[in-house]
């Protein structure tokens, strides 16, 4: 029997939480003030009542993001978001510290970094630093996605002045090991930055006990308002940075430009959520992913990428992603005939030109498998009826799929 | 998380923006599977190559010199899977001169393919001309 495509969907599931989140409603609410003409709408910066009641603010927000990641309120600099967090603290830091050095920079990053850090580090090591070269490793993962402290160690050289690591991979969910590293890179004084756009209020994070020295932050990944983001940067000991945003000398001179007070306060709020939140969120959500992975079983030949559970040794993959790939099927038409699942696909779907995921290539997967493949993030709303009807709706659309290949032998 | 529906959503099930005609065919392909081995005066082509992730496997079944019956599979791209069931339906009650008249503008304007998917209607005559490669080998 070969069926047509299931009724017009009335409802949109939506399993993209990694891509972006909603506000919550709590959040919402906390940005009003600032959002209302009547209300806290004066420059942070200027100092009268008004300008000190937006500071006020600000800096209750500065509070309860630092409260989340167990850093003080002044490690605490805003930016527009995680991408401007990480080109930041990258260029930054290599700024600031390539200006007393005297040989060739060096960066150790790894091969699944989100684009914008394998884009900074592409950009530095073709202009390099005020004349001085910048090389840059990037390492391979494990097929399971794990770069271990030990490869970081291995790629160090001394010329190295910083490693770039995220803490959970954006697309696969696999969690590095950064509470072993980042001893190991401070006893060797190297910095280590670390992208958690993906981890902040997904695990639990202690910078009073992990010595990270820079820090990437999101608000929209955490249901706060997107175009807001933070960077940590160190105190004790002061990681430094040369400034990328010119101006009047906000955030310690690290970054100018009057703060956005609503998104901030946004932020802040959703931080404060997030806390309180972290382990019962963690467990409902992961709880439904393993769900959703346990009813895919049906399908013979799919593959979860990134680690998981199984297998000798165990790699922690973080509570709302499950990445997949399908065995015989051709990934646009896998996403094109899920209408009604909000999900992203591995696939190249409109561009002729568009690779497959670098991502799960750099995990040894072949261009027909990382094209095959969807990855779901499961979020703070999601349903048990939305992950059973999101199962179904899978199960049927790759077995039609496989149904209508000449290729397929069941 | 469930969203409002709109009308907006009312184009739902072609979000992507495919062509309808390509849209149609891709969510209720007709004429999709292949004959029992054992049919007579059946001709296969197929084209194609899994490592640019396109195959299309077209079988007609002649009567009297014409096609009485087609089959198609396909996988790849919704404008591949198109194709395929494009050219079964087209195919069928046409004789060889016909099917040999086919012209590539012909399929790409039927079902309203873009420069950029042009390979896929390329890999569709591809099967047909393979297809009827083999016609002087069976007896109708």
């Amino acid at each position: 029997m070969l069926a047509a495509f299931p009724e017009l969907a009335v409802s949109m599931i939506y399993l993209d939480y990694a891509a972006t989140t909603p506000l919550d409603a709590r959040v919402f609410e906390a940005m009003l003030p600032s959002l209302r003409p009547d209300g806290v709408f004066a420059n942070p910066a200027s100092t009268h009542g008004p300008g000190f009641k937006a500071r006020a603010a600000v800096e209750k927000a500065r509070v309860q993001v630092a409260a989340l990641i167990g850093a003080e309120p002044g490690e605490i600099v805003w930016t527009s978001g995680a991408t401007e967090s990480n080109n930041l603290a990258i260029k930054g830091a290599l700024e600031f510290r390539g200006s007393a050095a005297s040989n060739m920079l060096h960066i150790v990053t790894s091969r699944t970094e989100h684009k914008c850090v394998i884009d900074t580090c592409r950009h530095l090591e073709s202009q390099g630093i005020g004349g001085r070269a910048v090389r840059v490793t990037y390492l391979k993962p494990s097929p399971r996605g794990v770069v271990t402290p030990e490869q970081v160690l291995a790629a160090l050289t001394p010329e190295t002045l910083l490693v770039s690591l995220m803490w959970v991979n954006n697309e696969i969910g696999v969690v590095q090991d950064i509470d072993r590293l980042a001893p190991l890179l401070r006893e060797r004084g190297v910095l280590l930055h670390v992208d958690a756009a993906q981890a902040a209020g997904k695990l639990p994070i202690d910078l009073q006990r992990t010595p990270v020295d820079l820090l990437s932050l999101s608000a929209h990944k955490v249901y706060g308002p997107k175009g807001i983001g933070a960077l940590f940067v160190r105190r004790r000991p002061r990681a430094r940075l040369n400034p990328q945003m010119h101006g009047g000398g906000h955030e310690q001179g690290m970054r100018s430009g009057t703060l956005a007070t609503h998104q901030i306060v946004g932020m802040g709020a959703a931080f404060a959520v997030a806390q309180t939140d972290l382990e019962t969120d963690a467990e409902r959500i992961g709880t439904l992913r393993d769900r959703l992975w346990s009813r895919l079983q049906i399908l013979p030949r799919i593959y979860r990428n990134g680690g998981d559970k199984n297998g000798g040794t165990e790699i922690v993959v973080a509570p709302h992603l499950l990445n997949v790939s399908f065995e015989g099927v051709e990934g646009e038409s896998l996403r094109a005939s899920l209408p009604e699942l909000a999900v992203s696909s591995g696939s190249a779907c409109s561009s002729a030109t568009a690779e497959p995921s670098y991502v799960l290539r750099a995990l040894g997967r072949d261009d027909e498998m990382a094209n095959a493949s969807l990855r779901f993030s499961i979020g703070r709303s999601t349903t048990a009826a939305e992950i059973e009807r999101a199962a179904e709706l899978v199960i049927q659309q790759v077995q039609w799929l496989r149904e209508l290949s000449p290729l397929w032998a069941a | 998380m469930n969203m409002p529906s709109t009308p907006d959503f009312a184009g739902l099930d072609n979000l992507f923006g495919y062509s309808a005609p390509i849209w149609q065919r891709f969510a209720d392909p007709s004429s999709v599977g292949r004959f029992a081995p054992e049919t007579s005066a059946v001709l296969s082509g197929e084209a194609g190559t899994p490592a640019a992730r396109s195959v299309l496997r077209l079988q007609f079944r002649f009567e009297a010199g014409r096609v009485a019956d087609a089959r198609f599979q396909a996988y790849g791209c919704p404008t591949s899977i198109a194709v395929g069931a494009w050219l079964a339906e087209w195919a069928t009650g046409k004789s060889l001169a016909e099917l040999r008249s086919l012209k590539l503008a012909e399929l790409r304007a039927a079902l309203e393919i873009g420069d950029d998917r042009a390979h896929c209607a390329v890999m569709g005559e591809d099967a047909l001309l393979a297809l009827l490669a083999q016609y002087p080998e069976i007896s109708t």
